[in-house]
């Protein structure tokens, strides 16, 4: 094996030989460079697989014969050869990519980048305090040579901020390190470990100058401004580095020079990390220019890894894979999309939308946003799991909490760039400036986004719960991926319904025997094949369509089959993805999508924070921890309950869904709404199940919150007049039921709850189908634009009027069931005026029912619509499909809720119900025979109508305008329609309920955190002065908080 | 569970007594409105004069499928709200078929008749139909408030939804009667049957002034002679509903035709005295003070035994 | 006087370190600041120079008697100025050239003047 010596000597051999080629042979000097560069990699990745194998043990390489403190060592291990690996790498991929910038630069500019990279070599490899500052500097005096790269004045001033900020560093870092050698007499790292400098003052102060120089090298929030305009002044091909290299050979450094603090100095480094992390992401809230924000990312990332570091005796076994992971998923991710910057030439993020002209650079950039966020199933996700969980598990609750809080800052700028990139217009000049020609640049970026994928799927056996199986469903996925720009969308379609359908047919034995599972299983599983059905009338290609909608239904059926809560968060979050780029793909859903994906990451994050309790109880990833809970249940619950019920949109946390189930494809909103919102719900069953006696209070604010959602829900969608909205506000509503039903935690409760939840999959899904297709075919959302379809489509008509009396409750159909069991529900658990809510929600829900059949099916024929056919039999059929279920539940009610009984009594909730073989069930306070009402209904209908049609006879049609209007005959079908603000008098009276007053409550909220961010980022003077300035207050005041007492 | 034909005709009967009564009570109603308002008024034969009329009129005109089916489910409605709800207290041939659910059942099965009347008289396409059923709909809205916080207060006091048993509590005496064992229910409970007859001054429905009947507007001949044999039927049961609630159902026919005269005289009586409200008036006003002795009558029911 | 020779050089390079550092925040004059700077690494390489100093030490050369060991002048830290030395040395031509620059791009040497990047 190569001695790693030799990456030192190749890379200063080459450096120096470079300057003696001439001008002529640029392009073979930087084949040349390259090629070393290649070296390196090669000679650190034989390293790094013989450490990996096992082959090889740790080396320690001592220079010119003598053994320390006489000479400079140099150590050779696994992590020095995975961190030498990443940043060869690193190296010679941003050397490609920045070909031509070489090359017009010169050799001196290779010679340059040549030495950068040695010198990240040798800080990683270096054993020794004094060799670790001189590379250091050259590292420091070689970066601010690329940085002129670019001879942009811009380009210059950042420079010179960057270098007076490493200059003032580095000398303090001298300082640091004379005195340390001075109290240990070496200069070797172990040997001052070993020393126990901590132990006097004025040695730990050396410790400290030390500690805190190679930090503020990471760039700490707040004295980072130099950072930040390096990030965006300088070249991406330089970003890059200095994020991805440089950031990781720092990060080893502090590593490796931490333990000189002593173990009382952690903690200090933690505060340092989790302070970069959340301010940072929290200031970048602001920033527009791309790669600024990336260097506001880049810092955060840092940081982060920064606590992990700080927080290394705590994490024990697991720190490795934690640190690791995080840093190769800001490696990979964080070069790529600086890379990406590099092609796109755009300043501005809302300009990304360009970004949409090359397919492979939008996924490629797509998939590091999602995993610098942490989404699965890229490395960060696991590491941030494990992190968490083992953060809560010894009791670091702040430090969870505050990483969560800055990762979710971080999401909130991430996430509107996601949107600008997919949602803004593409200027027509704007692929103008883009600069992919190349294959050098474009090359480099994919192969990040293949490596991060790959890193993801290696993080596999170092979490707790992880199984490579998850990794399946995305394996197909990918494939429906890689087809997706080839294929029509019917293939695709077809292919995609297999799959899901083969898929249930393998995941359905996992789950057998839980009844609870099964139905939700069902829901998913069922429901994604009905809703994908629809997909059949649409044209075209609908690139991105399948693969979003295959990874939300992988999602869900995750959340079901996991048994541990890795795996629920690993489908919880895949979910989430994958409905996010289903929703954001409708015409104006680039805010809601954004708002949708904001509640989502939030919750998300209440929930992992909520399982790292679970682990800490049990201390395994096992579901069964979250009854096991101990340290604080009632927080912990709470995060939980949160988290879900931002899924189920209930009241406070339900502004995102209006618009972005409103706004969604046709076929999209069914999907998202009918069979999406039951994962919320599930997630609530599951957690209520496990509350045990410290839920109570919670059950009891929930069930109140259930009651308000549904009357705020049922009321703002009568006041809607946009079809689709209304629709939504009617899941709000519905939804809310269901969690009023649940909180109950009594049989009756549940069993209601189960009832909604499975008509409301049903109906909703049914309506949106179908008024999906209708708003398609009429051309408008507005209720009042439609009018008299039910003459052009009376199988649409029948499907929405079953649908609407199914939710409306009406005996004879399965809505009545939810109604009865409500009641009973309520008297037995004493819920009285919550209930009484409830019931006003529910007749009121009545009147957007009759509002949607008028104004849709009934009143005036408009004559833009004379010649609209009914719908195509693609939504139809599994409308169909699903009255058939309506039916079939509402004349057996008793096959589906009796077997939910039988599991409801068996988990000790309570108050039960009998049910006779006739049918009839009854409860202590009442009967109801579903079956019964059915053949009573019916007969009495069929009498009735045989009854009328014997008095009135045989009928003639009249014509549209055939009407009895005050003596007038109306010839416009539009001033005779009555639709608009139907409900004049009811919002008159109570409409002031509905006032927005929650959105503008987040409205304030949001604004409030921009404005704190704006007036926090003003730190940010430009001045390079005030930037030293702010170095040295950083440490005075770092000085006394850590050492001052 | 009894699907004979024996149980088919009795309850056959009872529809059609109870069909002639809420024609007479319809009559004796306008006679007394007539006679207030200084007029000798129709004779007492009239609603069956007219309904006889109108089922002779043949008609041939319709305005679509659904137009033609909205009085079918209206009727059905009146006629199932009958048909689930027993007649007569502890008898076996006049409980109809209240087998098949209770107190719940009736108070949604209510709305069957509505929604399909109101889906009926859309498709006409006259304003004044869906007007009217807009208005009704917010109505009802509201009058369900205190209606259900009655109906809840009496389930708790009773603890059943059940006819049979609200009615066997309430046995033995007029002081049995929930009027008087839970007057705030009963009182919150006959507001609401107020919004719940539709009569002045919650007509707001029908509004004859403005809005010419509302959603029967287009409705004629025979179509029109299914809605008037409902409307006999629904004020009979809905009177009825009141009466098992509050006065201590019927063991008797004569009872029932006594007490449910009562209850509807009540509606007619406050009809008579006040002028119709506007829509977001009457909203409002139940969501007021019915609502709010509903709450009351709740919150004694449940914590002050 | 003698004894606190030591001492006094690193009172000398505390001092002209913190002077520099003082002329690198307070000039608004890039070649000042970058005096300061200058001054800055100058103190500190005293500093280091102070703490290898033992009073009456010899040059870390070994002598036939062989007693030179005992009164070695600690030869790493000198050994370690002239690195930093030459350190300091290539950052301020690099800062230099750096204010040339700016100076071509905008005719002035006021710190102030280079704000371009901010937020």
């Amino acid at each position: 094996m190569v001695g790693p010596i030799y990456i030192i000597a190749l890379a200063l051999g080459l450096a120096f030989f470079l300057g003696f080629f001439g001008k002529s042979a640029k392009t073979l000097s930087v084949y040349l460079m390259l090629a070393g560069l290649a070296a390196m990699t090669c000679i650190s990745g034989t390293w790094l697989s013989a450490f990996i194998d096992g082959s090889v043990s740790t080396q320690e390489i001592y220079t010119a014969g003598f053994k320390p403190p006489y000479s400079i060592n140099l150590r050779m291990g696994l992590e020095e050869a995975a961190f030498t690996f990443i940043i060869n790498l690193i190296g010679l991929l941003g050397g490609t990519y920045l070909f031509q910038t070489l090359k017009k630069a010169g050799n001196a500019a290779m010679s340059v980048f040549i030495i950068l990279i040695m010198s990240l070599n040798v800080i990683v490899m270096t054993r020794d305090l004094f060799n670790l500052f001189v590379f250091v500097e050259i590292g420091s005096i070689a970066t601010a040579g690329l940085i002129l790269l670019d001879k942009e004045s811009k380009a210059l001033q950042a420079g010179l901020k960057y270098m007076i900020a490493t200059g003032v560093i580095s000398g303090l870092l001298l300082i640091g390190i004379i005195f340390a050698y001075s109290f240990v007499g070496n200069l070797n790292i172990d040997a001052i470990i070993g020393a126990n400098l901590a132990g006097t003052t004025a040695g730990m102060v050396a410790a400290f100058l030390i500690v805190v120089v190679l930090v503020l090298e990471l760039k700490p929030f707040p004295a980072n401004g130099w950072g930040l305009d390096v990030y965006e002044a300088a070249n991406p091909g330089v970003g890059a580095l200095v994020s991805a290299a440089i950031g990781t050979a720092s990060l080893f450094v502090l590593h490796k020079v931490l333990p000189m603090a002593g173990e009382s100095f952690y903690p200090y480094i933690v505060a340092v990390g989790v302070i970069t992390f959340v301010g940072s992401n929290l200031v970048g809230t602001q920033q527009k220019n791309a790669n600024r924000l990336l260097g506001y990312s880049s810092i955060g990332q840092l940081g982060l890894v920064v606590a992990v570091i700080g927080l290394e005796p705590v994490l024990g076994t697991s720190f490795k894979f934690i640190a690791f992971a995080l840093i190769i998923n800001h490696v990979l991710a964080k070069a790529g999309l600086f890379w990406i910057s590099g092609i796109i030439r755009k300043a501005n993020i809302s300009e990304w939308s360009v970004l949409r002209t090359k397919p492979a650079l939008l996924i490629s950039f797509l998939i590091f946003i999602f995993a610098l966020i942490g989404f699965p199933p890229f490395p960060s996700f696991f590491g941030k799991y494990q992190l968490i969980m083992n953060l809560i598990s010894s009791d670091n609750i702040g430090t969870a909490a505050f990483i969560l809080i800055g990762s979710f800052a971080e999401g909130i700028y991430m996430f509107r760039w996601v949107g600008d990139a997919l949602k803004n217009e593409v200027a027509e000049d704007a692929t103008e400036s883009l600069d992919c020609g190349k294959l050098n640049k474009v090359l480099p970026v994919l192969l990040m986004a293949v490596a991060v994928v790959a890193a993801g799927y290696l993080s596999i056996p170092f979490v707790d719960g992880a199984y490579s199986t998850y990794f399946i469903p995305l394996a197909f996925i990918m494939f429906i991926g890689l087809i997706d720009s080839f294929l029509p969308a019917v293939v695709k379609n077809v292919v995609s319904i297999a799959g899901m359908a083969y898929f249930t047919y393998v995941m359905y034995p996992i789950i057998e025997g839980d009844l609870m599972r099964s139905i939700f299983f069902g829901i998913f599983m069922i429901g994604g094949i009905l809703t994908l059905i629809p997909g059949f009338a649409k044209k075209g290609k609908r690139e991105g369509f399948y693969p979003a909608a295959l990874l939300m239904y992988a999602g869900l059926a995750t959340i079901i089959t996991a048994d541990n809560t890795f795996g629920f968060f690993f489908g919880w979050e895949l979910m989430t993805a994958g409905s996010y780029f289903l929703i954001i793909r409708g015409k104006r859903s680039k805010a809601h999508a954004y708002s949708y994906m904001l509640f989502s990451v939030a919750g998300a994050y209440l929930i992992l924070f909520g399982f790292g309790f679970a682990y800490q109880a049990i201390g395994s990833s096992l579901l069964e921890g979250l009854g096991e809970i101990k340290l604080l249940p009632t927080l912990a619950y709470t995060a939980l309950a949160i988290g879900f019920m931002t899924k189920t949109a209930s009241l406070g946390l339900h502004i995102w869904l209006p618009g972005a189930h409103g706004e969604a494809e046709s076929d999209v909103s069914p999907m998202v709404s009918a069979v999406l919102l039951k994962a919320g719900v599930f997630g609530l069953m599951l957690l209520f199940l496990n509350m045990g006696d410290n839920g109570e209070t919670i059950l009891y604010v929930l069930g109140w919150v259930g009651a308000f959602t549904a009357l705020m829900g049922n009321l703002s969608a009568t006041f809607q007049e946009d079809a689709k909205r209304m629709l939504a506000y009617s899941s709000i509503g519905q939804l809310g039921y269901i969690l009023f039903a649940i909180s109950m935690m009594t049989t009756l409760g549940w069993l209601a709850g189960f009832t909604y939840v499975l008509n409301h999959f049903m109906f909703k899904s049914i309506l949106f189908m179908v008024v999906g297709g209708i708003v398609v075919a009429t051309g408008t959302h507005d209720l009042y634009r439609m009018g008299g379809l039910i003459k052009k489509m009376p199988l649409a008509f029948i499907a929405v009027m079953v649908a609407m009396i199914t939710m409306a409750g009406l005996p004879p159909l399965s809505g009545f069931a939810g109604k009865w069991l409500f009641y009973n529900a309520v008297i037995l658990k004493g819920w009285y005026i919550q209930g009484v809510i409830v019931f006003f929600a529910g007749t009121i829900a009545f009147m957007y029912a009759y509002k949607m059949l008028h104004s849709i099916f009934f009143g005036q024929l408009k004559d833009n619509h004379r010649n609209l056919k009914e719908l195509s039999p693609a939504i139809l059929i599994p409308a169909y499909i699903l009255i058939a279920g309506i039916m079939y539940f509402s004349v057996f009610p008793q096959d589906v809720l009796q077997p939910i009984n039988e599991l409801l009594v068996s988990l000790n909730l309570g108050d039960t119900l009998t049910w006779a073989a006739d049918g009839n069930a009854t409860t202590v306070l009442s009967n109801w025979n579903g079956n019964a009402v059915m053949i009573i209904i019916v007969t009495t209908f069929a009498l009735v109508l045989l009854y009328t049609m014997l008095i009135t006879g045989k009928t003639k049609k009249l014509e549209q305008f055939n009407i009895a209007y005050s003596a007038e005959r109306p010839f416009r079908p539009e001033t005779t329609h009555y639709s608009h603000n139907m409900f004049a008098g009811l919002n008159k009276a109570i409409g002031f309920l509905v006032a927005p007053g929650i959105t503008s409550f987040w409205n304030n909220v949001s604004t409030m955190v921009m404005d704190f961010a704006g007036m926090v980022r003003r730190i940010y003077s430009g001045n390079g002065q005030v930037y030293a300035g702010q170095i040295i207050v950083y440490i005075i005041v770092f000085y006394f908080i850590a050492l001052g007492k | 569970m009894d699907y004979s034909i024996t149980k088919f005709l009795w309850s056959l009967l009872g529809l059609f007594i109870i069909l002639n009564w809420g024609m007479l009570m319809s009559s004796t109603m306008r006679r007394v409105g007539a006679r207030l308002a200084g007029r000798i008024g129709v004779p007492m034969y009239q609603p069956w004069i007219d309904l006889a009329k109108l089922m002779a009129l043949k008609t041939w005109l319709s305005h679509g499928v659904m137009y033609y089916i909205g009085p079918v489910f209206r009727l059905v409605g009146g006629v199932g709200m009958f048909l689930f709800m027993p007649i007569i207290f502890g008898s076996e041939i006049w409980s109809n078929y209240s087998f098949s659910g209770d107190l719940i059942l009736l108070l949604y099965f209510q709305s069957f008749g509505m929604l399909g009347m109101a889906m009926g008289a859309s498709d006409s396409s006259s304003p004044h139909a869906s007007i009217g059923i807009s208005r009704g709909l917010a109505q009802f809205a509201a009058v369900e408030v205190p209606m259900t916080l009655a109906v809840i207060a009496i389930a708790i006091q009773h603890q059943t939804f059940s006819f049979n048993s609200i009615m066997e509590a309430q046995q033995g005496g007029v002081l049995n009667w929930t009027i008087f064992t839970n007057p705030l229910a009963s009182i919150a409970g006959m507001l609401a049957m107020l919004g719940a007859m539709s009569h002045s001054p919650f007509n707001l429905v029908k509004a004859p002034n403005e809005i010419p009947i509302g959603p029967p507007t287009e409705y004629h001949s025979s179509f029109l002679s299914v809605l008037r044999t409902n409307s006999a039927i629904i004020h009979v049961v809905e009177a009825a509903l009141f009466m098992n609630l509050f006065f201590g159902g019927a063991d008797t026919w004569l009872m029932y035709i006594v007490k449910t005269f009562f209850v509807y005289f009540i509606s007619v009586f406050v009809g008579m005295v006040f002028p119709r409200m506007k829509v977001e008036d009457s909203v409002r006003w139940f969501l007021k003070w019915p609502t709010a002795v509903g709450i009351i009558a709740v919150l004694v029911a449940a914590y002050w035994k | 006087m003698d004894q606190y020779l030591g001492q006094v050089v690193m009172a000398i390079g505390f001092i002209l370190a913190i002077l520099g550092l003082y002329g690198l925040l307070s000039q608004k004059n890039m070649i000042k600041m970058i005096l300061g700077f200058s001054i800055f690494t100058t103190g500190v390489n005293i500093i280091m120079v102070a703490i290898g100093y033992v009073k009456g030490g010899t040059a870390p050369i070994l002598d036939a008697e062989g007693n030179a060991v005992a009164k070695f002048v600690d030869p790493v830290p000198q050994a370690l100025v002239l690195t930093s030395i030459v350190i300091g040395l290539g950052v301020t031509a690099m800062m230099l050239a750096y204010v040339m620059k700016l100076y071509q791009d905008k005719k002035s040497l006021n710190i102030n003047d280079y704000k371009d990047l901010k937020w």
